[in-house]
């Protein structure tokens, strides 16, 4: 192997743009010290953290400088989880936070009990010791004594909220000095999960799936609210809608700040979570830790585009002739907004068999020469709707 | 309106089932087969595994199936996640791979440990676990995942651009693929990453394959812009940046390769230019 010196590298960059972003650690600590007379702080319930209103879901981060950079920045409360890259992210994120006084810092992981069913219902697998054995794992690979919250992964069964073994083990963790608060992440069934969790005196927290496209936020946010009366603290997850896009193409980006201020906008939400895996990312929701106004334009962004939700055909019948196989269109259409826009999948399976298309009719089409005036996307959606021809009825509801 | 919400999403299951491929999964003696679970598409995946649903799908996520060996109490489940491609499949085994593993010849490469055989072949990746610790059910999941690694298509071989990675210094196993945003940096994309040791400090070296020699000035070029250098378009280059997050930055390109090392000083350069000669050799 060939020795070469340093000069091998022979330009050096000087610090520009990302340069001038750069923080020593004196620097940012002073940065931080002046932003934090402007970062929104909110208390979470009952537990009396004062949190900012952004928080750091590390999820799917891979880059512990970006973790850095966010605590640089004022985020507080770091979010993993004990199956979050097989254990890897806690790993991660312990590594990162071991360099700072403990007390400078939130940080809450979530676990998830064995032997949990289908339908969230615990089973004769679901034990204390489980999931102690499970918490304590996560414990040592986040290398701390402690963890601020400890979150029942995935609870979405009203069973589980009263299930006594993973109780008992969190209040045994919570005795143990291991856990200072306790409490569960939801993000199906969230509005029964969080009224039965409401019911008892077991759960402090609650990080629930909470965002401007759920058609349930009405219910979800009257649970939340009899919740935070109870002083259950609640952190938002999933503020994008889980995909970030409002459309399955990707081509429509949510306006994440907007998105993030909305749910924010409640009051009873204490902070939120969102997942960043870029600096630009961080920027963009650090920006939001001294502002959480929604704006008109912010709102008005957060509006889905009637073409982007594209259910409704008007039967122009425009189509009809463009259509080199005289396929019954804004029928088609229909049939697919009876199943995506009603979900009544057997009103459309009814339609379908009354307009007796087969179960592939694009088929050899390459390109669709049809032009909807709503610019819908023809050919996939009687691909996707088409389909559900060949669904056993009794499957149907 | 719950009834129309839980109508909606059994019919993205059904919709999932009625498109995606059939698998087989073989079978194991003395035990009962349930195959009896939805197939899960990019659209439903995080209904089976919440947030790590995310991880999946930017590893190219294409379906899951799973199955359940029941023999008395004990019960052996079986994932089977079709990612994109053969790298797909490695990015996220390795997303989820420990070097404290206990490594063997499953597929490309697998593991055992606590319950777990997990390994990845050709584009899937294979999670098999089982809550019992008798050590008759430890065995037959082994065998278990012998079969289904038999059984699944694609190749053993690891990504070939792992094979750059210089020895000296290596630690084992920890190699990993990065889909988007390398660094934190969305103008840096499908890099492996090798971590490395010299004395007592760690770091990383990143190779990114790119498909052009356009598209890896491109990406170098952003990269350097985005610390405030100039650069005249060229085929190869050696750079020392100042990235504001991740500190001292050893970029060099040559054709369509692009080697980035982070974690050394810039009293370092000797190593990192080291490193990067033997890559791009």
């Amino acid at each position: 192997m060939k020795s070469i010196n340093r000069r091998g590298f022979i330009r050096t960059g000087v610090a520009g743009a990302a340069g001038m972003m750069a923080f020593s650690p004196s620097i940012a600590s002073a940065s931080v010290t002046e932003g934090d007379d402007k970062i929104i702080f909110r208390t979470l319930g009952k537990t009396g953290l004062r949190i900012p209103v952004i928080s750091f879901g590390v999820m799917n981060s891979d880059n512990p400088n970006l973790c850095k950079a966010a605590y640089e920045k004022g985020i507080k409360l770091f979010d993993t989880a004990h199956g979050y890259q097989n254990g890897n992210n806690e790993i991660l994120l312990g590594n990162v936070l071991k360099s700072y006084p403990r007390e400078s810092f939130f940080l809450s992981t979530k676990v998830r009990p064995d032997g949990v069913d289908k339908e969230g219902r615990p089973s004769k697998e679901t034990t204390a010791e489980g999931f102690i054995e499970k918490f304590n794992l996560s414990l040592s690979r986040l290398k701390m004594d402690y963890v601020d919250i400890l979150y029942v992964h995935a609870v979405q069964n009203t069973e589980l909220v009263e299930y006594k073994p993973v109780v008992n083990a969190l209040k045994k963790l919570k005795k143990e000095g291991k856990v200072r608060f306790v409490g569960m992440s939801t993000h199906r069934n969230e509005a029964a999960v969080i009224n039965a969790a409401a019911e008892s005196d077991d759960w402090d927290v609650i990080l629930t799936s909470y965002n401007f496209m759920q058609t349930y936020s009405g219910e979800l946010t009257s649970a939340i609210r009899k919740a935070s009366e109870k002083g259950i603290g609640f952190v938002a997850m999933k503020t994008l809608a889980g995909g970030g896009f409002f459309d399955k193409e990707k081509t429509k980006p949510i306006n994440t700040t907007a998105a993030l201020k909305w749910a924010l906008s409640n009051p009873d939400i204490c902070t939120a979570i969102p997942g960043m895996t870029t600096f630009d990312q961080l920027d963009l929701n650090v920006k939001i830790l001294s502002d959480i106004t929604l704006t008109e334009s912010e709102k008005n962004s957060l509006v889905v585009p009637a073409a982007m939700t594209g259910l409704y055909c008007t039967g122009c019948s425009k189509c009809i002739p463009a259509c080199p196989r005289n396929l019954p269109v804004p029928d088609l259409m229909r049939a697919y907004m009876y199943a995506y826009g009603y979900s009544n999948t057997a009103k459309a399976y009814s339609l379908l068999g009354e307009l007796g298309t087969s179960d592939d009719p694009c088929n050899g089409c390459d390109t669709c020469k049809v032009e909807c005036t709503k610019k819908f996307r023809i050919k996939e959606k009687i691909t996707d709707i088409s389909r559900l021809i060949n669904v056993p009825k009794d499957f149907l509801s | 309106m719950k009834i129309k919400i839980i109508s909606a999403a059994f019919l993205l299951l059904l919709l999932g089932q009625a498109s995606a491929q059939n698998l087989l999964f073989p079978e194991l003696e003395g035990y009962k087969t349930n195959k009896d679970f939805p197939v899960f598409t990019p659209d439903n995946l995080w209904d089976y595994i919440n947030g790590a649903a995310d991880a999946y799908l930017t590893y190219g996520f294409v379906d899951l199936h799973i199955a359940e060996y029941k023999k008395g109490k004990n019960t052996i489940k079986v994932e089977i996640y079709k990612q994109g491609d053969n790298t797909n499949a490695f990015g996220i085994y390795s997303a989820e791979r420990s070097p404290s593993f206990r490594f063997m010849n499953l597929g490309a490469q697998g593991y055992l440990s606590d319950g777990v055989a997990n390994f990845y072949k050709g584009s899937y990746y294979v999670k098999i676990r089982t809550f019992s610790k008798n050590e008759k059910v430890l065995q037959s999941m082994e065998k278990l995942a012998l079969r289904i690694a038999d059984m699944l298509e694609g190749t053993t071989e690891m990504p070939a651009a792992i094979l750059k990675f210089p020895e000296i210094g290596k630690k084992e196993n920890e190699e990993i693929y990065i889909n988007e945003s390398v660094l934190g940096h969305k103008f840096l994309n499908k890099a492996f990453r090798a971590t490395y040791m010299t004395g007592n400090d760690e770091f990383y070296v990143f190779i990114l394959e790119n498909k052009s020699n356009e598209e890896a000035w491109n990406s170098a070029k952003a990269y350097l812009e985005s610390a405030g250098t100039d650069a005249l378009e060229s085929d190869n280059g050696k750079y020392v940046i100042n990235d504001g997050y991740n500190g001292t930055i050893f970029l060099s390109w040559k054709a369509n390769n692009i080697v980035i090392i982070s974690g050394l000083s810039k009293d370092q350069a000797n190593i990192a230019d080291r490193y990067t000669s033997e890559i791009l050799k």
